[in-house]
């Protein structure tokens, strides 16, 4: 490829932007984080399940709801990162983003415990939990299950 | 209801364009639109920019970019659909002269991408959902359409092989494209062995971080008979969809339900099938999009995407050319400017216009494919002649 002409150009005043989330009417969810503990909502009106959690229900309007934990589901879909997003460069491992289904409403976003992405196929089950990572930062982790309770696709 | 037509179009060259401002490439832009059309900006009504714009230095740009190519007192606004934003702002200034508000308006797409570094870009593009996704895994577009493609590969079959076809396809478009980012020729061998960016998609399954503006000048068939234009492009339908913000409340990751939803609703407003299609621009961010786009759009059956490029069907010579512009993989993909690029295209296709890169047309009907984000937005529009 050949090398793009240098032009001149004038440097912008940085922006830094650091946001203060509200959690009030989430804080179970961002708590059971912390505890390795994955939470959804479920509509105590009519019974709708919400994953990520919502404390309102748009389904019927109400804002009455119970908390449940999910801590099972079988992959959908994965990939492993090899670029990495502002935020996230001082992560030395390519980590591997995964999809796992846990009801016919829900389905959970995290990172998976695994390192070779050749060990990972779709259909796995896997164990939903949640970690603080050493920056601060929570985050969600599929842990493969044993072979014991491997699905059949694995041995193919 | 009154029909609208395409009376000028104008595009900037797409690249990293450290040589220009944002407002000096809209300028390229709407000045080859303009002169394209043989009016001045005087018989414009209404300006609409679309543009993503959140890696710019400014954070409002329609009332400089409007300032700046002389349209001031004619922009009221600047629509934002991610990477679909293109087609949301010519969406809009087709509902206006619609609706009686506006004769002729102008759709500016323009994108500025290279000013900040590619983790920042990155980060920035990741940020469709941040709160459930982006905070906890690192998410980037590259990851969830590689998401979608691991999906799809298991469901379908669907090989690297197949992936890197669609690039080398693409490519090879660019190639002939003065207008391009990438102008250069690649194989299926320099494909596969690109370095992986989110397994399974690797350098070359990915578009670039591109530069760039695109304009569009729509009319009424009244203001067109005024202007004594001959046989213009009419714009016979425009369809819409989208989809949830969270990828993780999706029905599934190997199709891309918004381009369903729009192509249909385009298909009964048109009244056509997608055999009558001449020549499409689908939205190619990544390899793995086109090929759910030719299947969510009716082009083959659902999971015979891969097969459709094997078979060649998608070159020019093919059932349905696709992206013979070089497709946002090889022209480019500056986020705003995408849509309007897109329509660019079709037009100078139907005028029999595109040159060495001239599709034969039979029934002189083109399709515009523009997703925004993951599907989270689907326009389709149809141009006929």
């Amino acid at each position: 490829m050949s090398k793009a002409p240098e032009y001149p150009s004038i440097k912008s005043r940085t922006l830094t932007i650091t946001h203060d989330i509200p959690i009030s009417r989430t804080k179970v969810y961002w708590d059971g984080l912390r505890e390795g503990k994955v939470y959804a909502t479920k509509c105590k009106n009519c019974g709708q399940t919400y994953y990520p959690p919502q404390p309102d229900c748009p389904n019927c309007l109400t804002s009455n709801m119970d908390w449940i934990q999910i801590s099972e589901g079988t992959l959908e879909t994965f990939t492993q990162a090899y670029l990495k997003p502002q935020g996230f460069t001082h992560y030395e491992q390519n980590y591997i983003i995964a999809i796992a289904k846990v009801s016919e409403e829900i389905k959970v976003m995290g990172w998976l415990e695994e390192t070779d992405i050749k060990n990972v196929k779709v259909e796995m089950p896997v164990e939903i939990t949640a970690k603080t990572m050493p920056d601060g930062f929570p985050t969600i982790i599929l842990k493969p299950k044993q072979t014991s309770t491997q699905h059949p696709a694995l041995n193919q | 209801m009154k029909r609208v037509a395409i009376i000028g179009v104008g595009h900037s060259k797409f690249g990293v364009r450290a040589d220009a401002t944002y407002c000096e490439l809209a300028f390229e832009a709407v000045k080859e639109a303009i002169e394209d059309a043989g009016i001045t900006q005087k018989d414009i009504d209404l300006s609409v920019v679309g543009s993503v714009g959140n890696r710019l230095y400014d954070m409002y740009p329609a009332p400089s970019v409007n300032e700046y190519v002389g349209l001031t007192f004619k922009g009221p606004l600047r629509v934002e659909a991610a990477c679909a934003s293109g087609s949301a702002a010519i969406f809009t200034a087709y509902n206006a002269i619609k609706s009686g508000f506006a004769e002729t308006a102008i759709a500016i797409g323009v994108e500025k991408m290279c000013e900040v570094d590619t983790p920042t870009s990155t980060a920035i593009g990741g940020r469709g959902c941040y709160l459930w996704e982006f905070h906890m895994f690192g998410t980037s577009f590259a990851a969830y359409y590689a998401l979608f493609a691991t999906a799809h590969m298991t469901k379908y079959g669907t090989k690297e092989e197949q992936l890197a076809k669609v690039a080398v396809k693409n490519h090879y478009y660019g190639a002939r494209n003065p207008k391009a980012h990438f102008q250069r020729e690649i194989n299926v061998e320099q494909a596969l062995k690109s370095r992986v960016i989110c397994w399974p998609l690797k350098l070359y399954d990915c578009c670039p971080i591109s530069d760039g503006a695109a304009a569009i000048i729509l009319a009424s068939e009244e203001k067109v008979k005024e202007l004594k234009i001959q046989d213009p492009i009419w714009i016979l339908a425009i369809g819409y969809g989208s989809d949830t913000g969270n990828l993780t409340r999706r029905e599934d990751y190997t199709s891309i339900k918004s381009t369903r939803i729009a192509s249909q609703m385009a298909y009964k407003m048109a009244k056509i099938n997608p055999e009558d299609i001449d020549v499409a621009e689908v939205h190619d961010c990544f390899t793995i999009a086109e090929i759910m786009a030719y299947e969510d759009l009716g082009f083959c059956k659902k999971g015979e995407g891969g097969k459709l490029i094997d078979e060649g069907q998608t070159w020019i010579g093919g059932k349905i050319p696709v992206n013979v512009d070089g497709g946002l993989k090889a022209k480019g993909h500056p986020l705003g400017a995408t849509g309007c690029s897109m329509i660019y295209e079709l037009t100078k296709q139907l005028r029999n216009e595109a040159g060495n890169r001239q599709v034969p047309l039979k029934k002189y009907l083109a399709l515009a494919h523009n997703v925004g984000m993951t599907g989270q937005y689907c326009y389709v529009t149809i141009l006929g002649r």
